[in-house]
C-alpha cells in the first residue's frame, strides 16, 4: 500500500502524458501515448516473441552474473587472505580499474562473434571488478578478534574461511554485487544493441527500425521494468541475508 | 613478519614486484603473438599495437576522435552537475518537488538507462543531441541521488550552533547546507564523470560515426584488432585522467574535511 | 604442577621507521589450577598482550607458555577469551553463537541445544535467544560471550577487560554474578583489568605491572574471605593504587609518546 502511494507521481505522470498525446499537445507518432504503448505490449507478448527474447537476455545477464559472483568472491578472499594472489591480482585489477568496461564490447564481438558469449564475457567482466574489491576491502578489515574468538572456540583453520570469513564478508559481497546487478542490465543492453540475433536489446532496435514505435517504447519499458524488479528484488534478499546487521 | 617489507623497500624492489604481473602479462602478450600462436587478426602484439598509435597519431584522425568524445563527455558532465544539483537541492526544500522526485529517482536508479537511446535517436537524431542528452541523462540520476542525500539531512546541531551564532535563517543554505553537503555531492559528481565517459561511447558505439566509440566499433567489425585495442588503451587512459583530475579537485575542495587529511 | 606457566616472555613489536616497541620485558608468572589471578597497570603496559600470548593467539618474541606443561602453539578451546568489545559473531543469534563452539566440536543439535541452553539461563539471558546482538545492550552481550566460552568447556578463562565498556551499575552486578559463577564452576581464570577496585574484589592474587616495557613490579594476596566487608576490598584496593600510581603517572609524563604506540 505505501509502495503505490509512493509510487503515485510516477502513474499521475503516466496519465498527464496520455492527456497530453490525446489533446495533441505531443506528436503521437514521435511521443505514443501510454495506451499505445501497452497495446505494442500486448502485439509483442501475443506473438510470444517478447518472452523469447526476455529468455535470451535473462540467460545471458545471470550466466554472466552469477560468474562474476562466484569468481569475484573466491577471488577478493583470495587476494586479502593469499599474499601471493594479492601480488598477481591487484596490479591487473587496478590496471582495468579505470577502463569503462563497455569499450571491451568491440573486442568481445571480434574474439566471441555475434552469440551468447560475447554478451556473457562482458557482463561478467563488468560484475567482476566491483565485487573482487568489495569483498577484498571487506575481507581485509575483519576484525582480528572475531578470528580469535572463533579460533578459542575450537574452530579449525579451514574452517574459518566458511565460519567466519564468508559471513563477515556478506555485507561488502552483496553490495557489491547489487553495484555490479545494475552494471549487468547496462551491459547486457548495450551489447545487444551493438550486435545480436535477438535479446531484447535487439528487439527494441529491430522494431524501431521498423517505425513500430509503440512496440519500442513498449520493449524499452519491458527492460526498465526488469532492471528495477531485479535491484528491488536483490534489496529483498540482501536484508533477509544481512537481518543480523545494526540498522 | 614486519621485516621483510622493510627489507623490501631496501633492495628497492617494491616497485618492480607490484607491478610484476601487469609486466609479466604484457610480456605473455608479446611473446605469444611473437610466436605466432594467435591469429593476429584476433590479438594483435603489443608492439604492433603501439606502432599503430603512433601512426594513427600522426594522422590526426584519431586525435580528432578522441577531442569529439572528450567535449561530449564533459558536455554533458558539466549538464548533469548543473541540473543534477539543482534538482537535488530544490527537492531538499520543496515538500511537493519531494513528493514527485523521489520516486522518480528511486525508479531510474537502478534501471538501465542505455535502453533510452533508441528514443533519444528518434527525437534527436543522430548526431551529437542525441547523445550528449543520453549521457546527460544517464548521469543525472547519480547527482541528484548524491545532493539530494547530502542536503536532505544535515547534522540540526550545526544548524543550531550558526543560528546561534547568527547566522540568518536564509543564510543558513549557503553558508553551511552546501558545504556540508558537498563531500556527498562530490562523491556524486565522482562516480558521474567515468558514468559520462562510459556512455558517450557507447552512444557512439550504437549510432556509429565518429568519436572513440565509433571508431572502436568500425574497427571490430573489419577485424582490425590493433585499431580496437588502441581505442581501448585510450579509453582508459581518458578514464584515468578523468577520475584522478577530479579526485585532486576534491583534495582541494574539502581540504577541512577529516577524510582527506587521512589520505594524504 | 601449576596450570599456566609463564617462563621468561619478551615481547617487541617491530616497526617500520621506528624504534622498535618492547611491550613485555622478561615476564614469569606461575597461576595454579583454579586460580583468579588479576593482571592490572597502566594502559599499553602490555597485560593485554600477556593475555593474548596465553590465547596463543600472537607468539612471544621469547620465553615460554605452558599450560600443565605442555609449551602453547596456538589458540584452542581449552582456553576461551572473553574481549571488551564482546566481539559476538554479529551474523549467529544469541543461541547460535553459545552454540558455536560446541558445533564446532561436533556435537549433535539436540545435545548442543540443551548445553547452550543450561548457559544463556545461567547468564539470566532466557527469552533472547533468537535475539541477534545489535539489538542487546552491552551488558547483554557480554553475557552472551561469558555464556558462549563457558559452553565450550574451557579450562582456562581469559578476560581482556570484559568489563571496561560497559557502565558502573553493569559493572557491579557483572562481577558479582562473574565471581558466583567462578565459585560454582571453578576455572583458572586470568583477568586483565585497569581497575583495581575489580582486580582486587573478583581476584585472588593481583599481578601489578609497570608501564611500558611491561614487567611484574609486584604480586599482591588478594584472597579476602568471601564475606568481607566492602571496606575490607577498599583498603587493599588503595594499596595496591599507591603502588600502581607511580606506574599511570610515568606512563602520561608529557611528552612521553609511548602511550601512542598500539
Amino acid at each position: 500500500m505505501t509502495t503505490i502511494r509512493f509510487y503515485l507521481p510516477l502513474f499521475l505522470s503516466l496519465v498527464a502524458w496520455q492527456a497530453a498525446v490525446t489533446a495533441g499537445l505531443a506528436p503521437a507518432e514521435m511521443v505514443p501515448a501510454p495506451l499505445a504503448v501497452f497495446e505494442g505490449l500486448w502485439r509483442l507478448l501475443r506473438g510470444g516473441e517478447l518472452l523469447r527474447h526476455v529468455g535470451v537476455s535473462m540467460y545471458r545477464q545471470l550466466a554472466g552474473f552469477m560468474l562474476a559472483a562466484v569468481i569475484g568472491t573466491a577471488l577478493g578472499i583470495g587476494m586479502a587472505r593469499l599474499e601471493g594472489v594479492r601480488l598477481v591480482f591487484e596490479p591487473l585489477l587496478k590496471l582495468l580499474y579505470p577502463l569503462p568496461k563497455s569499450a571491451l564490447i568491440p573486442l568481445l564481438i571480434l574474439w566471441f562473434g555475434i552469440g551468447h558469449n560475447s554478451k556473457i564475457f562482458a557482463i561478467f567482466l563488468g560484475c567482476l571488478l566491483p565485487v573482487v574489491l568489495s569483498v577484498y576491502n571487506g575481507s581485509r578489515g575483519i576484525p582480528r578478534w572475531l578470528v580469535w574468538s572463533a579460533q578459542s572456540l575450537g574452530t579449525r583453520p579451514y574452517r574459518l574461511l566458511w565460519k567466519v570469513y564468508f559471513p563477515a564478508t556478506l555485507p561488502d559481497l552483496l553490495s557489491g554485487l547489487r553495484i555490479g546487478l545494475a552494471l549487468s542490465f547496462t551491459l547486457l543492453v548495450s551489447s545487444e544493441f551493438l550486435i545480436a540475433r535477438a535479446g531484447l536489446g535487439f528487439l527494441i532496435q529491430s522494431v524501431g527500425e521498423m517505425g513500430d514505435y509503440a512496440a519500442m517504447f513498449a520493449a524499452i519499458l519491458v527492460v526498465a521494468l526488469i532492471g528495477f524488479a531485479a535491484d528491488r528484488l536483490f534489496v529483498r534478499l540482501m536484508a533477509r541475508a544481512l537481518r543480523w546487521q545494526e540498522p | 613478519m614486519h621485516a621483510t617489507p622493510v627489507l623490501r623497500r631496501a633492495l628497492g624492489l617494491g616497485v618492480l614486484k607490484r607491478w610484476a604481473s601487469v609486466i609479466a602479462l604484457f610480456a605473455l602478450w608479446e611473446g605469444v603473438c611473437r610466436a605466432r600462436l594467435v591469429d593476429p587478426f584476433l590479438l594483435p602484439a603489443l608492439s604492433e599495437v603501439l606502432r599503430r598509435g603512433a601512426g594513427e597519431l600522426w594522422s590526426g584522425e584519431l586525435v580528432a576522435f578522441t577531442a569529439l568524445t572528450l567535449y561530449r563527455t564533459l558536455a554533458a558532465f558539466v549538464l548533469a552537475g548543473a541540473i543534477g544539483i539543482a534538482i537535488g537541492v530544490s527537492m531538499s526544500l520543496s515538500a511537493p518537488l519531494r513528493w514527485f522526485g523521489e520516486p522518480v529517482v528511486s525508479f531510474a536508479f537502478p534501471i538501465p538507462k542505455i535502453a533510452l537511446m533508441p528514443i533519444f535517436v528518434l527525437w534527436f537524431g543522430v548526431f551529437d543531441l542525441s547523445k550528449i542528452v543520453m549521457t546527460t541523462v544517464a548521469a543525472v540520476v547519480t547527482v541528484i541521488s548524491a545532493t539530494h542525500l547530502g542536503t536532505r539531512h544535515i547534522d540540526k546541531y550545526l544548524l543550531w550552533s550558526a543560528q546561534s551564532l547568527g547566522t540568518h535563517r536564509r543564510a543558513l543554505f549557503w553558508k553551511i547546507v552546501i558545504p556540508a553537503a558537498l563531500p556527498a555531492i562530490l562523491t556524486g559528481l565522482q562516480i558521474a564523470l567515468p558514468m559520462c565517459l562510459i556512455v558517450s561511447i557507447v552512444t557512439e558505439m550504437i549510432t556509429g560515426g565518429r568519436g572513440l566509440g565509433g571508431y572502436m566499433i568500425y574497427a571490430s567489425r573489419f577485424a582490425e584488432s590493433d585499431k580496437v585495442f588502441l581505442g581501448i588503451f585510450l579509453t582508459a587512459l581518458i578514464g584515468y585522467v578523468l577520475t584522478e583530475g577530479l579526485a585532486m579537485a576534491r583534495r582541494r575542495l574539502l581540504a577541512w574535511h577529516p577524510e582527506e587529511t587521512v589520505m594524504v | 604442577m601449576p596450570h599456566i606457566e609463564i617462563v621468561g616472555i619478551t615481547k617487541v613489536y617491530e616497526q617500520p621507521a621506528a624504534p622498535p616497541i618492547v611491550a613485555l620485558d622478561g615476564v614469569d608468572l606461575t597461576v595454579e589450577h583454579d586460580q583468579f589471578v588479576s593482571l592490572v597497570g597502566p594502559s599499553g603496559c602490555g597485560k593485554s598482550t600477556l593475555l593474548h600470548l596465553v590465547g596463543g593467539f600472537i607468539s612471544p618474541s621469547t620465553g615460554e607458555i605452558r599450560i600443565d606443561g605442555r609449551p602453547v602453539t596456538g589458540p584452542g578451546p581449552d582456553r576461551g577469551i572473553v574481549f571488551q568489545n564482546f566481539a559476538l559473531f554479529p551474523w549467529l543469534t544469541v543461541r547460535g553463537n553459545v552454540e558455536y563452539g560446541l558445533a564446532e566440536k561436533g556435537i549433535p543439535r539436540r545435545e548442543r541445544r540443551k548445553v547452550a541452553q543450561h548457559f544463556i539461563d545461567m547468564v539470566k539471558l532466557t527469552g533472547f535467544e533468537e535475539v541477534y546482538p545489535h539489538r542487546l545492550s552491552g551488558g547483554m552481550q557480554q553475557r552472551v560471550a561469558l555464556a558462549r566460552m563457558l559452553a565450550c568447556d574451557p579450562q582456562i578463562l581469559l578476560m581482556d577487560e570484559p568489563f571496561g565498556a560497559l557502565d558502573a551499575q553493569t559493572r557491579l552486578i557483572l562481577q558479582e554474578e562473574l565471581k558466583e559463577i567462578w565459585r560454582q564452576a571453578r576455572k583458572t581464570v586470568l583477568f586483565v583489568t585497569h581497575d583495581v577496585r575489580e582486580a582486587v574484589f573478583l581476584s585472588q592474587r593481583v599481578v601489578v605491572m609497570t608501564a611500558r616495557p611491561g614487567r611484574i613490579k609486584e604480586i599482591v594476596d588478594t584472597d579476602l574471605p568471601a564475606d568481607a566487608p566492602r571496606l575490607a576490598v577498599d583498603a587493599l584496593a588503595e594499596d595496591i593504587w599507591a603502588t600502581l600510581r607511580e606506574e599511570v603517572l610515568k606512563a602520561v609524563v608529557p611528552g612521553d609518546r609511548r602511550e601512542q604506540a598500539p
